[in-house]
């Protein structure tokens, strides 16, 4: 009550920026207000040299608006290429929106990415990212180090999040020796070893064989958000993943956000028997059944 | 300010660490040190002349005078192409994005991964002396190492907003690096590397005296040829000083312009 009175007399006394607003009495772990991502188009030839000064004519993301609760967790969903990446990317602190605002633990991405960064923690799906000559406990030292925490709280994190993860063997070996899947639960272990109060995580089980993807599922639900009280924003393709961890559902297509909603309402919605249904409903694509790809 | 040292002393612990997972190129360098020092001291052999001499400024052999040339032109080719290299290694192993999500900025980033290479340069540099004083008799008795040091610092920062200046340009352009070209193309021609700049026709030594490289190697060559005090070296010094209060904040202006308008097109991180 009394931070809906501080906003009315705030807007209506002196302007006062909505960022501003947000950053003060929100309570969303990411809130993203009409915001917009557009790219210039890929130039060549001698025109290569006007590419840093190329307008913006690719649309990425289109208005998009919507809230991730503090401790909820959000998938995106949608084709390639539908924005996904690039959303997580702008919140990343990685990209700058071109018009609307994005903020995550009450900080604006644009005005205050250092906060921002304080607050995330950040699996860009890809397996390099890391020193192959050093041993995979020197780069998480390396990296949490980077992000001020001291050795002794970076030494149990590791040994702690190591033994959750089945990572022990792979520590003490050059990054250059270790397989994709490893590498890759190695990224998912800096991504959580400042214990940032935002998870984002692009396509997190990609790389990993089907029991260490369920693990690491298992791990986000049980330990980081319900015991820890983190948010959760990730992009998958993995329909059991989404209806494993997501409160909520984004599914977006072509930059736009069509549906935001539980996997049940989705279902609901569009009167689907799955959730890979109802996803192909609400973008218009039509699912063939087994039968159909069969070779006769 | 104690984060800040302590951030970039990480970068140069990553460094060190990664370098000795690499044994035998400290070996191979060593090695080839001792025979860059050799071949400068039999070039000087055979063209060295009472003539030549006498048209040395500073230096009382050709062997001593080429070589504090040549040995310092690799401390400024470290200054102008260090940023940009680390820049585009991070970025070419995948650790830059990474590296941009952590607690610290990219400018700390890059500052904290010139250290290592500027050492490494400096180590360089002392092992090629070292052989040269060893055997051929280089006359490093008189250096005044107060003089020397000065003359590091100033070229480290006169040069460094060149280095960051090319940082900008392959995050822009994503290839190449103009001013490692431009500079370092002009100064071993009029720069006073292997030869005195008043050997050279007029017009290219109104380029050398414009040239930030020549003020550095005559100052470099004066401290530790002729020991000269820092008062006696005052002017060269101040010319690289100046010269690196201009061009740093004109450079890192440039490069947070570069930095937002790479996350504006999206290619901070394309190859």
């Amino acid at each position: 009550m009394r931070t809906a009175g501080v906003y009315f007399l705030a807007t209506r006394i002196v302007y006062v920026p909505r960022h501003a607003i947000y950053s003060k009495v929100s309570d969303s772990a990411i809130l993203l207000d009409s915001l917009e991502k557009w790219f210039p188009p890929a130039l060549s030839g001698w025109r290569t040299f006007l590419q840093p000064f190329a307008p913006p004519t690719s649309p990425a993301l289109r208005g998009i608006s919507l809230e991730v609760k503090q401790g909820e967790a959000v998938a995106l969903l949608g084709v390639n290429g539908a924005g996904k990446t690039t959303l997580l990317r702008i919140l990343a602190t990685l990209l700058l929106p071109t018009r609307g605002t994005a903020s995550l633990a009450g900080h604006d991405t644009e005005r205050e990415p250092e906060a921002v960064r304080r607050e995330l923690g950040y699996h860009a799906g890809s397996d390099l990212g890391f020193y192959p000559r050093l041993t995979g406990r020197q780069n998480l030292f390396f990296f949490g180090r980077l992000n001020h925490l001291s050795d002794q709280f970076c030494a149990a994190r590791i040994r702690a999040l190591s033994e959750r993860f089945g990572l022990q063997g792979g520590l003490d070996r050059q990054v250059r020796a270790l397989s994709s899947g490893t590498i890759q639960r190695l990224s998912l272990l800096r991504a959580l070893l400042h214990q940032p109060k935002v998870l984002l995580l692009d396509e997190p089980t990609r790389s990993l064989d089907a029991l260490a993807a369920a693990d690491f599922r298992n791990f986000l639900k049980a330990e980081v958000m319900a015991r820890q009280g983190t948010s959760l924003l990730f992009a998958s393709h993995t329909m059991q993943e989404i209806e494993l961890l997501a409160h909520r559902v984004a599914i977006l297509h072509e930059g736009s956000l069509l549906a935001f909603d539980t996997p049940v309402a989705l279902r609901a919605r569009t009167s689907s028997p799955s959730l890979e249904e109802a996803f192909a409903r609400i973008t218009g694509r039509r699912l063939h059944s087994a039968g159909e790809s069969e070779p006769s | 300010m104690k984060q800040f040292l302590k951030d970039i002393f990480r970068f140069f612990q990553r460094d060190l660490r990664i370098a000795s997972t690499y044994r035998s190129p400290f070996i191979f360098e060593a090695i080839e040190a001792l025979f860059g020092a050799a071949l400068f001291y039999y070039v000087a052999l055979f063209v060295d002349s009472p003539a030549l001499r006498e048209a040395l400024p500073q230096g009382k052999t050709y062997f001593a005078y080429s070589l504090v040339g040549f040995v310092f032109f690799d401390y400024v080719n470290a200054a102008v192409d260090t940023f940009d290299r680390s820049l585009l290694e991070a970025r070419d192993a995948g650790t830059l994005e990474p590296l941009l999500v952590t607690q610290v900025s990219l400018p700390v980033i890059l500052i904290g991964s010139a250290l290592y290479p500027f050492a490494a340069t400096s180590l360089r540099i002392a092992v090629y002396l070292g052989w040269a004083t060893a055997f051929f008799g280089f006359p490093l008795g008189g250096a005044n190492w107060i003089s020397v040091l000065a003359v590091l610092l100033s070229t480290l920062l006169a040069f460094s907003g060149l280095g960051v200046l090319s940082a900008a340009h392959l995050l822009l352009f994503k290839r190449g690096n103009p001013a490692k070209w431009l500079l370092l193309g002009i100064s071993s021609v009029a720069g006073g590397m292997l030869f005195p700049v008043n050997i050279l026709p007029p017009w290219l030594q109104v380029i050398a005296h414009l040239n930030p490289v020549t003020y550095a190697l005559e100052a470099m060559r004066r401290a530790l040829l002729d020991g000269a005090r820092i008062s006696s070296i005052g002017r060269p010094l101040l010319v690289l000083l100046a010269f690196g209060a201009a061009l740093l904040p004109c450079s890192v202006l440039v490069f947070s312009w570069v930095l937002r308008r790479t996350k504006i097109t999206g290619t901070l991180t394309h190859r």
